[in-house]
């Protein structure tokens, strides 16, 4: 047996004798199916669901009240890679909705035009939205929930970067500006919360979220760093997806809190043992955008077939509501914190969108990066516009390989296998010569 | 004396390449793609022993790479390279100054930095759409009725080119017809639609940088056409080799030959029946 | 400031008109450059709406940067598919050399829009911001957000322009554009009342060509051209009456729009709706920035990209058509415009409710052929006035 296989064997169980290693998928998975039952069965118990986006969930808030927090966004995901998403976007499409605007927001229409039936469970009518500005299409896709259900929707504005590396801080006037009115908007949102719930806030309620969300945030920003080891010990792909569904599906709840400690437990051991993902790493790899959900399995299989890593992705920094920088919330001030917070991290995931060049070129030493994957989607122009500009920089400032795909992350008619498949082969066939080139010269080539 | 071959399975022709230990080519076929890919490269390759006159038997090729968008299926092949790459390192051999590799195949166009090396530096391809690659001048010719060979030669009786404003190609032939019926002449439709072409592969070519010398390669290549029209957009000339058609097996050829000089070919060779 | 028009007061109101219309389509920016040539610095401001006046009160030319008719050859490679032609071609303005800025500013109207002041900023030295215009309109707290945000604009301005921005040079500007919002009321006026004796394409080009020159000389030529329109000898024709929607972004060709008033009239859109923005003249007190802040968020129009719960877009738009008399609307969006073909959406299912006529299309700022967009949209004029 290889020393791989006899350290996973070896590793701890927990209590329940689920071995250490691989226990992040296995739950992640089991969590994820409890989540989707919980919401289908919330209208049972007369409980209140909202519609909520990754990037500024205001889950503290939400959960404080004992809102649910539905995500249109993981709902479309997961059309898509079981396969079904073409069916509601032909209903979106019919209903009038153009083959040119996002594919999430179409899944999402022929979702609410069937009731709520979709392969997790039957999600509940909102009662209702909550989004912030990190993306403009979450504010057109909230005024069609408007109009459906006529529902309460809240913009909550959080005034991101305005320009690359010009943050500001607190005591500078400007981000002062900027907190104020996010506090205000939480206040506004609060009394909101209280009119469709009829309960009163609770601020110690809050706290308890709020703590919670804290411990998932640390470990988040940990998990991230954990991918400098070599082997990296997950996929921030594959992997990172079900660690997406987790952070947002749980943000502020217990649960969330625990999974992530073990998460970081898995990881760790992982690490220190040399313990990597199921398949051979001969090239690290950034990915940049949204996963190819249409085909998402095949996808990661034409970069893992040469041996290709994804040890880190700009993904895992917006979708998860800039839980990245591993921001903590001061539970002595709440509120004060809860709006520097948001303001801090929604900010983050903006930028890790809009100026995402300094991020990347500022990996690719301590994570080894030998090649950089753009993936611009038809659908979302948030991530996609910058993309191919993004890259030049990169291009220009570094020497690392690039690969540019674009297709899409639900619409089937625009992801083309045989020709992402062609461009994958070259960019390997490329990193292959590069390697050779560097390696007959003497030159150091990062970690092999 | 060993032999290495490239065979570049294309969505409408198939071409095979053999080269010499020398890198010089001593056979080459094209054949035409049809429903049977893997009967097309088979077709192509025998045909390139023939034209060689070289025998499997006596002298041998020691490897074969397939390439194109049929690559997996030339089952006879020992490896397989994406054209892409093929050609890039077919260009960089046929012109050793090509910087830039602008590639015109049936169904997409392709731009191609390379080291001089031929190590692939960055590409970007347009196979999304068909304007700005030989479909719409395939469109251009069936409007026109007239012989794919024919267009270039006509083009260039041309000073004026009318502008052509449609940039689909299903639509093409509309807007041809259209302009033909307001009187305008073929020539200079035809120089219009070159011109389309042209602009649109000069726009891909910007993406990955445009860096002297650029060479034409691909069954396009073969449109004089073309290569004036794009010699004026570009503002100097592009390396076009007689071989443009054959560029991808070239590449792939010699990637052959790379594997056959590190010593890595297989033992045998499965009969290829003809 | 020398004069950046050349002398249209010798000209027939038709001529100027033409001259506008010239300068409008012109690529190189002329008026532009002239203002350059004389020593003059220009701040870029993309869509929708920017607060002119502040720029303008640092004696500085706000240019609206709203794409142009040119072929984007090194702006496309900057970007991948699936977009708007809008972005393109205003970063080819800026990469050929056309137009020369000294600072950009755009708003995220979209995500599309929201990444160019990053792309801007990678490739140019001036300083590319963006501009938050508060999201959350109906926050009580969005007023003194906005006047903060000013109070910054005005910070990053006075930099750029080398001098301080006082309030007395900022009511001055505003008393500038209040005029010309006046101006620009009354040419719609004429245009809505009596279509006759101004088409929408000409009534653009006068509008238009007030984003690349000094606002003082545009309401000269406005204060000129106005009366002699009003006195024009055209009479009224048997047209329908139609609102055209889908030009706040992305603006569609002149030809094209002459093509529309071929055979009908269009008594009210949103084209560069940005320069129309504020509704009446914006009061202007102690605080100016708080002025301009109010007006913003209390007196203005609509758009899709400007979400506010008290102006659901569809009962603006069938406000406007009753307002404007008409008969039907003609929805446009541009080619990959998100929030102009989601916004199709909702109007149509309004006007379906109300009963009203529409046709629904799509266009690029950069297309030449018209020819079926005529056809289909004649027979449905036609069939309108057969009904």
């Amino acid at each position: 047996m290889s020393s791989t296989s006899q350290l996973i064997q070896d590793a701890p169980v927990d209590k329940r004798g689920t071995s250490i290693v691989g226990r992040g998928n296995k739950e992640g998975n089991r969590l994820f199916r409890e989540w989707y039952g919980e919401l289908t069965s919330a209208p049972e118990r007369k409980e209140h669901s909202a519609y909520v986006f990754v990037m500024g969930s205001l889950a503290e808030i939400l959960r404080s009240f004992d809102i649910h927090t539905i995500f249109p966004e993981i709902n479309g995901l997961q059309q898509a890679v079981r396969h079904v998403a073409d069916d509601y976007i032909g209903q979106a499409e019919d209903y009038g909705f153009s083959a040119d605007v996002c594919g999430y927001v179409k899944a999402d229409v022929g979702l609410q035009l069937r009731g709520g039936d979709h392969p997790m469970g039957k999600i509940p009518p909102p009662s209702l939205a909550v989004y912030t500005n990190a993306c403009n299409t979450y504010v057109k896709w909230a005024e069609i929930w408007e109009r459906m259900y006529h529902v309460p929707t809240f913009t909550m504005d959080i005034p991101g970067s305005r320009a690359a590396g010009r943050l500001t801080w607190p005591g500078h006037v400007d981000f002062e500006n900027d907190r104020k009115y996010v506090a205000g908007q939480i206040n506004e949102l609060i009394k909101l919360c209280e009119q469709v719930t009829g309960r009163r806030f609770d601020i110690d309620k809050l706290r308890e979220t709020m703590a919670h969300t804290n411990t998932m945030s640390r470990k988040w920003k940990r998990l991230i760093e954990l991918n400098k080891s070599t082997p990296a010990v997950y996929n921030a792909v594959t992997d990172g997806t079900v660690f997406l569904g987790m952070m947002n599906g749980y943000r502020g709840r217990p649960e969330g809190a625990k999974y992530f400690t073990d998460l970081v437990e898995e990881m760790e051991y992982k690490a220190a043992n040399g313990i990597g993902t199921p398949f051979e790493e001969k090239y690290r790899l950034a990915f940049v955008g949204v996963p190819c959900y249409p085909i998402f399995r095949r996808f990661s299989e034409m970069f893992t077939e040469w041996g290709g890593s994804f040890v880190g992705s700009s993904y895992l920094w917006f979708a998860s509501g800039g839980a990245n920088l591993g921001y903590e919330y001061d539970l002595e001030h709440p509120l004060e914190s809860l709006a520097e917070g948001l303001l801090v991290t929604v900010r983050d995931s903006m930028d890790s969108m809009f100026y995402s060049d300094k991020n990347l070129i500022e990996m690719i030493e301590p994570y080894g990066i030998d090649g950089i994957v753009y993936h611009p989607i038809k659908s979302c122009r948030t991530v996609s516009t910058g993309l191919a500009d993004n890259r030049r920089a990169v291009m220009e400032a570094t020497d690392v390989a690039t690969l540019f795909v674009e297709s899409d992350h639900m619409d089937k008619r625009v992801v083309s296998e045989a020709q992402l498949k062609n461009r994958v082969d070259a960019f390997f066939e490329g990193l292959a010569t590069r390697r050779q080139r560097l390696t007959s010269t003497g030159a150091p080539t990062g970690r092999a | 004396m060993t032999y290495a071959a490239g065979v570049d399975v294309g969505s409408t022709q198939t071409k095979a390449v053999i080269i010499d230990e020398d890198l010089q080519i001593v056979g080459r076929a094209l054949v035409s793609t049809g429903s049977n890919v893997t009967v097309a490269a088979e077709t192509a390759y025998e045909m390139a022993l023939q034209q060689g006159n070289i025998h499997e038997e006596e002298e041998g090729v020691g490897f074969i790479v397939g390439t194109g968008y049929g690559r997996y299926k030339v089952t006879f092949g020992d490896a397989q390279t994406t054209e892409i790459s093929c050609h890039g390192r077919g260009a960089v051999h046929m012109f050793p100054g090509t910087r830039t590799v602008v590639d015109m195949g049936g169904q997409d166009t392709k731009a191609i930095k390379v080291s001089p090396t031929g190590e692939i530096l960055d590409f970007f391809m347009n196979d999304k759409c068909a304007a700005g690659t030989g479909r719409f001048l395939g469109a251009a010719a069936m409007a026109l009725d007239l012989p794919l060979d024919q267009l270039g030669p006509t083009a260039l009786l041309s000073s004026r080119p009318v502008k052509i404003t449609t940039t689909c190609t299903v639509f093409a032939d509309g807007e041809i017809l259209s302009l033909i019926g307001k009187g305008k002449k073929v020539e200079d439709v035809l120089l219009g639609v070159h011109h389309s072409v042209v602009s649109r592969s000069i726009g891909l070519l910007s993406r990955v940088g445009i860096e002297r010398e650029v060479t034409f390669t691909g069954g396009v290549a073969c449109n004089v056409g073309m290569v004036s029209v794009l010699n004026q957009e570009l503002g100097f000339e592009v390396n076009v080799s007689d071989d443009s058609h054959y560029m991808g097996a070239v590449g792939a050829a010699l990637f052959a030959m790379d594997r056959i000089v590190a010593g890595r070919s297989p033992a045998r060779r499965t009969e290829v029946r003809v | 400031m020398p004069s950046v028009l050349d002398d249209y007061q010798s000209m027939s109101v038709e001529e100027a008109i033409g001259m506008c219309r010239d300068l409008v389509e012109d690529p190189d920016f002329p008026t532009v450059q002239r203002w350059r040539d004389a020593g003059g610095k220009v701040v870029g401001h993309f869509q929708v709406y920017f607060p002119e006046e502040i720029v303008h009160a640092a004696g500085m030319l706000p240019l609206k940067v709203r794409g142009a008719p040119v072929e984007a050859r090194q702006g496309e490679s900057h970007f991948g598919s699936y977009l708007c032609s809008i972005l393109k071609t205003s970063l080819e303005l800026a990469l050929s050399g056309r137009v020369v800025l000294d600072m950009f500013v755009s708003h995220p109207i979209c995500d599309s829009a929201r990444n160019l002041a990053a792309v801007f900023g990678r490739n140019f030295e001036y300083p590319c911001e963006i501009l938050y215009l508060p999201q959350n309109a109906n926050s009580a707290h969005a007023s003194t957000y906005l006047r903060g945000e000013y109070a910054r604009l005005t910070r990053e301005v006075e930099a750029v322009a080398g001098r301080s921005i006082t309030p007395e040079l900022l009511r001055n500007s505003m008393g500038v554009f209040n005029e010309n919002r006046r101006l620009l009321r009354e040419l719609y006026e004429i245009k809505r009342e009596t279509p006759w004796l101004l088409s929408v394409d000409k009534a653009y080009c006068l509008m238009a060509v007030g984003g690349m020159i000094p606002r003082e000389e545009h309401n000269q030529l406005l204060a000129w051209a106005i009366p002699q329109i009003r006195k024009g000898s055209g009479t009224p024709q048997d047209r329908m009456r139609l609102v055209f929607t889908g030009g706040f972004c992305e603006q569609p060709p002149l030809d094209l729009l002459h093509t529309i008033a071929q055979f009908s009239y269009v008594v009210d859109d949103d084209l560069l709706v940005g320069l129309r923005w504020i509704l009446d003249d914006i009061p202007v007190g102690d605080d100016p920035l708080a002025d301009l802040a109010e007006a913003y968020l209390e007196n203005s129009s609509y758009s899709p990209v400007q979400h506010d719960l008290r102006k659901p877009k569809e009962q603006m738009l069938l406000e406007q058509i009753k307002d404007a008399k008409a008969g039907a609307a003609i929805i446009t969006a541009a080619k990959m415009c998100e929030p102009g073909l989601d916004e199709v959406v909702a109007y149509t299912k309004a006007l379906d409710d109300e009963g009203i006529p529409y046709f629904v299309s799509e266009f690029e700022e950069r297309m030449t052929n018209f020819d079926s967009l005529q056809i289909q949209l004649e027979t449905f004029i036609e069939n309108l006035l057969f009904a």
